[in-house]
């Protein structure tokens, strides 16, 4: 396993080599090759991990000077790094096709090939120096992948500007905190921080659990630190868009369980407290910008933040569960928490490539702009709607397993008895309904408008298929989320390994039982498979019974939602604005949307109207209320401190005179 | 009289002599007064180590007086000739700080060197180190050029009135530094005045004056 660990990093090495050094047209070949061995490899140590139990290490002092890298993959980290190497071999064969028209530059085939094997290693990072090496490298090659289309629009350098920043924020006070950590347990590697972690003063726990969970929380996403989000995802090519939201903002969770359960051994419950509290209000707020995004992208970015959000809630109730001694509970919150991490890397995954072949295929991705596009690119709509199901958690796809798991935990949770729990629990079950509901709204948003009805402009007019590579990349994600919504027993052993390492008295709360899952402690048992199969079924029924009824009748076709009106053109039709609306005017206090509209006349007359412009644009309100003044108020500084430095080489000497007198005077 | 009053009332001579050519460097708005300062400052800063050398009977002292002579005595003001020609009208018009305020601001630093010194002119007994103030108000002042005049030959006046001062009072305290660090030392300064003088004239040569305001605009 060992040797597998070091084919991962070699072969990524190459990748990036090979990407500098390839000529254009064989670069992308090169990079994906690379990137897929590396990938493959790794995903082989992980699942060996998952299965047996027994961790692969790796240490070496060759690489890194003083300290040299400490790698060691326990079940825990074996997760993300699986998740992380199927969807980047998806988006590696992705690209290839991607690549056709759109060629790979040099710098990004090196920060591709860097970003996938950072990525891989950062779950296997085993101290403080290796762990921080690895995430550096990671959010350096990922920025240097958002900014891979600078050349078009200001927006992306912004984007870029907004990402390095929080996320270099976030790596700050990640490595304040680990150091403090390493500093008080006398070590730097995770075995001896962790043994020595439950000595130090309650206080100090909690300070580096706080540091840690805000430089994780701005990696994956949490709102209020998730303003880069939406503006990097949308920006940066969706391939890129799909490997940060598939698999880097896991890798904010991955920390958080890191440092909270491995490193720092739990903690009182008011660290998951706060961790529930910000899984509610990202998957609140995620969702609700996400029902009202007209943009594409935007919406994809924004539903990450709610489902990470869903994750954050899963990972705090269990260690909620835990430190009010539930373990088996918390067990199953884990379990389900996982579960959907795994699904949403799954199901993200599609919905971001399949949106990088509509913005393929018609060069936008502005819901108002888009219509009709299911006729004219069957096999990508099909996959943006296996995406679409799978998200708004409908059997008989992933998502709906993971989410009614994670329903499951949190109403067994209300029944704990712990006065905390029974006030959370139920204000968490209403966050998953309300987001649940608005993930719906959302989706059918993007589905029925997007790839539903009319062409709205001539972009949509003349989309046709992508490139077969880039379905294929899309598609392999997509019948995974068929594959883990139909057969979840697959996870089961691979999730309980890894609830293991983190719940050790815990045990196997969920069990297959036959081909559904039993959860110890709860009457019944719960076959998705059994699902999926009474709806196919159901769906043939219907479709026999339409067959047969349409034999005597004469079948009348109709273009969709014509409302039965003969003549139907595309401003007739709901755009996603429209569609979203009524939304945007309920949340209005959260989304603070600026709207404007412009009415000119004909002549001097009052009462005939020439044409009237109404435009909506909805800002992000933590960007408005928590940011903006940030900013002035460092600008405001940074003004006033232009008065010491303003250039005139005599008040610098003066300085120097004045600290020399002072000096002479006070010094003596 | 014995020999020592003597050599101890010409020692008071020639460091305060230092001191009062840093003053007059204040004082003094045209470029050439300035440099002659400085001249006279050279001569009296030898001189004081010629006083030494002969009271304490170092002959290397006496080297080290005819190097100071040699170089801060001719050759740097010398050096100054040529810049002080750039420009013959250039003079301290329109100082950063007015000339009466300077000498105000020059009395009070002296007073500071005094109370800042006093440790050690109190921790050791004998003539020299008694001056040593002379040496710190020289340097103070010598600064406060550098803070209060604007053209660049003030500037490096300014520049060299620190460096005497710290010469003086090496001088004083240590009874002579080695000729060799001296030489270093001194060598040094000139090269500096070279280095200056060519960047000065390329500034006249850029913007046509010698004015350090011209250079304020701070690069983003």
């Amino acid at each position: 396993m060992t040797a597998l660990l070091v084919a991962v990093a070699l072969s990524g090495f190459a990748g990036a080599v090979g990407g500098l050094l390839a000529r254009a047209r064989a670069r992308v070949v090169v990079v994906a090759f690379f990137t897929i061995a590396a990938s493959l490899a790794a995903l082989t140590v992980a699942l060996d991990v998952l299965r047996t139990g027994k961790v692969a290490t790796l240490t070496t002092t060759q690489v890194l000077p003083f300290t040299g890298v400490q790698l060691r993959l326990d079940a825990l980290g074996a997760l993300f790094v699986a998740v992380t190497a199927v969807v980047a071999t998806a988006v590696s064969i992705y690209s290839v096709g991607y690549s056709r028209h759109h060629p790979m530059s040099r710098s990004s085939a090196c920060a591709f090939a860097t970003f996938v094997t950072s990525m891989l290693l950062v779950p296997a990072a085993w101290s403080v120096t290796t762990f921080l090496f690895a995430w550096e490298l990671m959010a350096v090659a990922s920025l240097a992948l958002v900014l891979t289309d600078y050349r078009r629009s200001a927006d992306v350098r912004s984007a870029a500007i907004w990402y390095a920043v929080l996320t270099q924020i976030g790596a700050t006070t990640i490595a304040f905190g680990l150091v403090v950590l390493a500093v008080k347990t006398g070590g730097q590697g995770f075995t001896t921080m962790a043994l020595h972690s439950a000595s130090m003063a309650p206080w100090l726990r909690g300070a580096v659990f706080l540091l840690a969970l805000t430089g994780f929380a701005s990696k994956a996403g949490v709102v209020p630190l998730h303003v880069w989000l939406p503006k990097a995802h949308a920006e940066a090519p969706s391939a890129v868009s799909a490997l940060m939201s598939a698999a880097m903002v896991n890798l904010g969770i991955y920390g958080i369980l890191r440092v909270g359960d491995t490193l720092l051994g739990g903690g009182p419950s008011w660290w998951w407290i706060t961790v529930i509290m910000l899984g509610v209000g990202s998957a609140i707020y995620g969702s609700i910008h996400a029902a009202t995004s007209t943009d594409l992208k935007r919406l994809l970015a924004y539903s990450t933040a709610d489902n990470i959000g869903l994750v954050m809630i899963a990972i705090g109730t269990a260690g909620l569960l835990s430190s009010t001694g539930h373990q088996s509970f918390a067990a199953l919150a884990l379990f389900a928490g996982m579960f959907h991490l795994v699904n949403h890397a799954v199901f993200k995954g599609t919905l971001f490539l399949a949106a990088g072949s509509v913005q393929y295929a018609t060069g936008t991705r502005d819901l108002d702009q888009l219509g009709g596009l299911f006729t004219r690119m069957p096999i990508a709509s099909t996959i943006f709607a296996f995406g679409t199901v799978a998200i708004t958690a409908l059997p008989p796809l992933c998502g709906f397993v993971s989410e009614w798991l994670l329903l499951q935990s949190l109403l067994h949770g209300l029944s704990s008895s712990v006065s905390v729990s029974v006030v959370l629990m139920p204000l968490c079950v209403a966050a998953l309904a309300l987001t649940g509901g608005l993930t719906a709204a959302a989706f059918v948003k993007a589905f029925g408008v997007g790839f539903l009805g009319i062409a709205r402009s001539p972009a949509a007019e003349g989309a046709s298929e992508p490139p077969r590579l880039m379905n294929v990349g899309a598609g392999v994600l997509a019948s995974l989320c068929v594959v883990l919504g139909v057969a979840p027993i697959a996870m089961v052993g691979l999730l309980n390994s890894v609830v293991r390492t983190i719940q050790t008295s815990g045990g196997s709360i969920v069990s297959s039982h036959g081909e559904a899952l039993a959860i110890s402690d709860a009457k019944g048992v719960f076959d998705p498979t059994l699902i999926a199969l009474a709806l196919v079924t159901s769906l043939l029924c219907v479709a026999g019974v339409r067959r047969v009824l349409s034999r005597r009748h004469a079948i009348r076709r109709a273009p969709a939602w014509g409302c039965g009106r003969e003549l139907q053109t595309a401003r007739m039709t709901y755009t996603a604005t429209s569609f979203a609306e009524p939304l945007q005017r309920v949340f209005d206090d959260v989304l603070q949307p600026s709207q404007d509209l412009d009415v000119s006349h004909r002549g001097e007359s009052r009462y005939f109207v020439e044409s009237v412009r109404f435009g909506t644009r909805g800002g992000d309100a933590f960007e408005r209320l928590l940011y903006q003044p940030v900013f002035s108020t460092v600008r405001r500084l940074a003004n006033k401190a232009r008065l010491l430095q303003n250039g005139s080489v005599h008040r610098y000497l003066a300085y120097g005179l004045g600290a020399l007198v002072v000096i002479l005077v006070f010094a003596r | 009289m014995t020999n020592h009053s003597v050599a101890a009332a010409l020692l008071a001579l020639t460091s305060g002599t230092v001191l009062l050519c840093a003053a007059l460097a204040l004082w003094r708005r045209a470029a050439r007064g300035i440099v002659s300062a400085l001249r006279v400052q050279g001569y009296a800063l030898a001189a004081t180590a010629a006083v030494l050398g002969v009271q304490l009977h170092e002959p290397l002292l006496l080297v080290t007086s005819g190097l100071l002579v040699a170089v801060k005595g001719v050759a740097i003001p010398m050096l100054f000739g040529r810049l002080v020609r750039l420009d013959p009208a250039s003079s301290e018009t329109d100082p950063v700080v007015n000339v009466p305020a300077s000498l105000v601001a020059a009395v009070v630093l002296t007073l500071v060197a005094f109370v800042a010194t006093r440790p050690i002119v109190e921790s050791v007994r004998g003539v020299p180190i008694t001056l040593v103030p002379f040496g710190f108000a020289t340097v103070l002042i010598g600064f406060f050029v550098l803070v209060a005049r604007r053209k660049a030959v003030s500037q490096m006046v300014g520049l060299l009135l620190v460096d005497n001062g710290i010469g003086l009072v090496a001088l004083l305290l240590t009874t002579g530094v080695p000729l060799l660090i001296e030489l270093g030392g001194t060598l040094d300064v000139l090269l500096v005045v070279v280095v200056l003088r060519v960047l000065v004239t390329r500034m006249h040569a850029q913007l046509g004056v010698l004015d350090l305001d011209s250079l304020q605009e701070l690069r983003d």
